[in-house]
């Protein structure tokens, strides 16, 4: 079981945020949805050095895709996540084999150009998805047939926690299978991975593939715990903001992801409360602030801190 | 015929207009190697300077537009200085996160201290009647613009091909640590080519003022539409991107004008046509 | 025994509502609106509508204490719409939530009302179907069928015949396009094409070519309000569709005041209708336009989400005044069912089986003013116009 103690350590921290903030879970259950989506884009991102500003195509996929089956019946909350993974799965194939074709900036701009299409074909298909007006009606049933998703948001959050450590252990076991070295690999040096005799294009449609089962499981959330499903979850703000939240917390631990949309989302919520006119401005001096101190994110801060500590252990040892 | 020509000129003035503000990005990003998404908020900065200058101090048009170029570049040097040296070199991520940062400050502060209005730059005279070009008229700020963007793009050229700076700069682009050895001041390279750059982002928030109308949420509103102009155009490449503008631009309008309900379908779909067929952009520098 | 249980009953409950009248116990209401970021200026207004409210009515209702909290909601985004409604009324419990610009936040706080026991007055968000989510809705704004319907009989009045329709393509800009066909056709008019533009559109030549190339007589607009708008009317002018005389009809969206400066005489001589122009002539709207520049800072900025904020407290005012400072939604929203009163923007009145405003719609004329500037000028009132798009449901 790889790093048994940092999945004991997010649980703990999940639950403490239960107990610390009883009043804020909708917010929390927000953040770990968004959490899931900065996890997928770290997996294309930070293992496979596929930057996307599009990611939230895959999110939105799977919130339109639970919303959808939602409102025609299927209300069960489980087999709702399943659907938005399925749906987020197909869209990250979808996604992943148009990208994949290009590299560097034009990947990027790709991949602008298909959470563009993504929206427009939301707001288009207004009959299924409400447009503008947002996807609204969702009666989801009780997790379980016992818990209900109420007003306090404790069973959406203890929901969300539990599906995002679960998607967290999962993704630990696949980025240090052999699969998830190959894919580091490619992203040091395609060149010679491809010499050594690996296909690179189904090595990274695969991970494309998992990232958007992991995207569509975050917005199967957001769209189970809101009950509305809106025009944003398919949008390129969204997508844009997870990718900084990722660079700030660090690309390619997977901590990192976790620790760059709390930090983020629970800075902009605090300024934001505090001073609601004016708090783009901190945020912004936040991001300069990160850069400054820390160029490689949060976590790599972490990481010269600890490799300098144990340094000068060393050395006095 | 008269209505292919008639869009034909609406999509040459748009493309310019988007030309001038974008090309400046698109040195940053492919001479520079910083992909600064703070472009807009330079144009956007130039913009109210202009609107203030014609509008509060009365000054003409052509005089706010100095004021506007010099202002903005005056407000970016301490930027240069103290947050853009740190990241030249540094990974793209790292400058999307500083600039990005950098976008929501200046939003920020924008909207503190002029407010959420939207703010005009009043054209003179000559430049607001329509103008009878045969076929149809057109507004004389429209063949203002298209006129700008081709004095932008020769004299561009004429810089980088031609001039001693020009052979420096291709010269730091292209192995900077060696430039530096061979007595270029490399540094001052960068801040040069930064003030060119951050001097045609104010040119082109002003003049583009009819397209892109100057309110605080300018920066990000159309970043996508900078970003998207410069990779299919090949950063760092002047002709790229003209040749980008002039066909999104042609693409775009014609788009509009045959299905606007599907507009943005066109203009995405042209996107993902161009860069699966150029993955560098039409004139993209190789490696 | 049965009578003295009684009488302390009585005593009790006299005890407590002395204590609840006498003590200056304080009522929390929290406004959410978008406060930053592009539609900042619509929150501005939303703010300013309140604070004018506050400082004309004074800031308590029967000696309890009224404090407003306001959350920002940047752009539409339910799931950020729910998680800071949620906050509100569980953290800071909050008696009253009001405001909400976008259709789809409203959509995500209704499910959670019936359960948080707390009214929701909508500020803005104009789509009808809000009203059927939840019995704890009321609306002090306007919906977009609702201002929109009266053009089309105005259209033809006028002697159009053909009209070419251009909308954003999004949820108010088909609702605008949908009630102006139905009201244009039954008046005989008729719509020959119509056009949804992408909202991010830029250019609006070609859109003007296509008005030209339809031979209407007019065309009908619906853009949201801000830079749009600008690009649109300055193209209506810059292609010669004016001067060829071709009209232009709209919702006041297209002309709200704090755009009118940057569209200068461009939009001299646009015809639209809508529940309020700062301009309109009444004591009560003086009163409102001086507070509420006050609260905004400069008078350029003021614009039509501050009467709706301004009514929206005065619905919240009557509510606690008929609850006596208690959290009871059901109660309140009973209370100002039929309630009517005079708005700065005219007679008004909640409709009581919709639970939305019953207005009067105006049609104004930009015109130029004696200082230069330019204004909405009513010219025609329609009085007492209930929302069509629930009327007919």
């Amino acid at each position: 079981m790889p790093d048994l103690a940092g999945i004991v350590i997010i649980a703990a921290v999940g639950m403490a945020g239960y107990w610390l903030f009883p009043d804020n879970l909708a917010l929390l259950t927000r953040i770990v949805a968004v959490a899931l989506l900065v996890l997928s884009i770290d997996l294309v991102t930070g293992y496979c050095g596929v930057a996307t500003l599009g990611q939230a195509a895959l999110f939105g996929a799977g919130a339109y895709a639970a919303g959808i089956a939602c409102v025609n019946g299927m209300t069960e909350p489980l087999t709702l996540v399943l659907i938005g993974a399925v749906a987020g799965a197909v869209a990250g194939l979808l996604m992943g084999s148009v990208m994949l074709r290009a590299h560097g900036l034009a990947q990027l701009v790709l991949s602008i150009a298909i959470v563009q299409l993504f929206h427009e074909a939301a707001n288009k298909a207004s009959a299924y998805t409400g447009g503008s007006d947002g996807l609204s009606g969702l009666m989801v049933s009780p997790l379980f047939g016992v818990f209900a998703f109420d007003l306090w948001g404790k069973t959406a959050y203890l929901f969300g926690l539990s599906l995002l450590v679960f998607v967290f252990i999962a993704l630990k076991f696949v980025v240090s299978s052999p699969f998830g070295i190959l894919c580091r690999g490619i992203k040091e040096d395609p060149i010679r991975v491809r010499a050594m005799g690996a296909f690179v294009f189904p090595v990274l449609l695969k991970m494309f593939a998992i990232s958007g089962a992991v995207a569509g499981i975050g917005g199967a959330l957001a769209a189970i715990s809101t009950q509305v499903v809106g025009l944003d979850s398919v949008s390129f703000e969204l997508s844009a903001n997870a990718l900084v939240m990722l660079v700030l917390g660090g690309l390619g631990t997977l901590y990192g992801a976790l620790a760059g949309t709390v930090i983020f989302m629970g800075f902009e919520h605090m300024v934001s409360a505090i001073n609601p006119f004016h708090w783009m401005t901190m945020v912004g001096a936040l991001l300069i602030g990160v850069v400054l101190a820390a160029p490689s994110g949060l976590s790599g801060l972490l990481g010269t801190i600890s490799r300098a500590t144990t340094r000068g252990k060393g050395g006095r040892g | 015929m008269q209505t292919i020509l008639s869009i034909a000129i609406d999509a040459l003035a748009y493309g310019m207009a988007l030309f001038i503000i974008c090309i400046g990005l698109s040195l940053t990003m492919g001479l520079m190697r910083v992909v600064n998404l703070a472009h807009g908020a330079f144009a956007m900065i130039a913009g109210y300077i202009a609107s203030y200058a014609a509008r509060d101090l009365g000054l003409g048009y052509a005089a706010a537009i100095l004021l506007a170029i010099l202002g903005t570049i005056v407000i970016s040097i301490p930027l240069e200085r103290l947050l853009y040296r740190r990241i030249y070199g540094s990974t793209e991520l790292t400058q999307v996160l500083m600039t990005i940062g950098i976008t929501f400050c200046v939003i920020g502060i924008t909207n503190y201290f002029f407010g959420p209005t939207l703010k005009t730059i009043p054209l003179p005279g000559s430049l607001s009647q329509p103008v009878d070009v045969g076929f149809r008229t057109i507004a004389a700020h429209r063949l203002f613009v298209i006129a700008c963007g081709l004095l932008v793009a020769g004299g561009l050229w004429f810089l980088i091909e031609k001039t001693s700076f020009g052979i420096k700069l291709r010269a730091t682009v292209d192995n900077a640590a060696m430039a530096d050895a061979l007595g270029v001041r490399t540094q001052a390279v960068y801040a040069i080519s930064f003030t060119v750059a951050v001097g045609l982002a104010a040119l082109g928030g002003v003049v583009g003022a009819e397209f892109l109308p100057i309110e605080p949420y300018y920066a990000l509103r159309y970043m996508v539409t900078f970003l998207v102009v410069v990779s299919v155009g090949g950063a760092g490449s002047i002709l790229g991107a003209v040749a980008a503008c002039l066909l999104l631009g042609a693409v775009d309008t014609t788009g509009r004008y045959l299905m606007p309900d599907f507009g943005n379908f066109f203009f995405y779909a042209a996107v993902i046509a161009i860069v699966c067929v150029f993955p560098r952009g039409f004139f993209g520098r190789a490696g | 025994m049965k009578a003295a249980k009684r009488i302390l009953g009585v005593a009790v409950g006299a005890l407590m509502l002395g204590a609840s009248s006498v003590a200056a116990d304080t009522i929390k209401v929290g406004i959410i609106g978008p406060f930053s970021g592009p539609f900042a200026l619509q929150g501005k207004n939303f703010q300013a509508g309140v604070e004018a409210y506050m400082a004309l009515n004074g800031k308590s209702v029967k000696g309890h204490d009224i404090e407003v909290i306001y959350r920002d909601l940047p752009a539409a985004n339910p799931a950020q719409s729910r998680a800071l409604a949620q906050e509100l009324v569980v953290k800071e419990k909050v008696q009253y939530l009001g405001g909400v610009y976008f259709t789809p936040d409203a959509m995500a706080i209704t499910p959670l009302l019936t359960q948080a026991n707390t009214p929701l007055v909508i500020f803005n968000a104009a789509t009808s179907a809000i009203m059927t989510q939840s019995p704890l809705v009321v609306r002090t704004s306007f919906t977009t069928a609702q201002t929109t319907t009266p053009l089309g009989k105005i259209a033809a009045e006028r002697g159009v015949k053909k009209v070419i329709s251009a909308v954003s393509d999004y949820g108010p800009g088909v609702d605008a396009e949908v009630a102006f066909k139905k009201a244009f056709e039954a008046a005989g008019g008729k719509v020959v094409e119509a056009i949804r533009m992408p909202l991010n559109t830029n250019d609006f030549s070609p859109i003007m070519q296509r008005v030209r190339d339809s031979g209407a007589d007019a065309v009908f607009a619906f853009l949201p309000s801000g830079p749009t708008t600008l690009g649109f009317v300055k193209a209506y002018n810059e292609t010669g569709l004016k001067q060829a005389g071709i009209k232009f009809f709209a919702p006041g969206d297209l002309t709200q005041e704090s755009d009118l400066p940057a569209l200068g005489d461009a939009a001299v001589g646009l015809l639209t209708t809508f529940h309020y122009a700062v301009s309109h002539d009444s004591p009560e709207n003086k009163r409102f336009v001086e507070a509420a520049t006050k609260a905004i800072g400069s008078a350029d900025q003021l614009s039509f989400p501050a009467v709706g904020a301004y009514d929206g407290m005065h619905v919240i005012y009557k509510m606690i005044e008929a609850t006596e400072g208690k959290q009871d939604a059901q109660k309140a929203v009973d209370a100002v069912k039929g309630l009517s009163w005079t708005s700065p923007r005219g007679p008004v009145s909640i409709d009581s089986e919709t639970r939305h405003i019953t207005e009067n719609i105006y049609l104004r004329e930009v015109v130029k003013g004696p200082d230069g500037k330019t204004y909405n000028k009513e010219i025609q009132t329609f009085p007492n116009q209930k929302d069509p798009g629930l009327a007919t449901q």
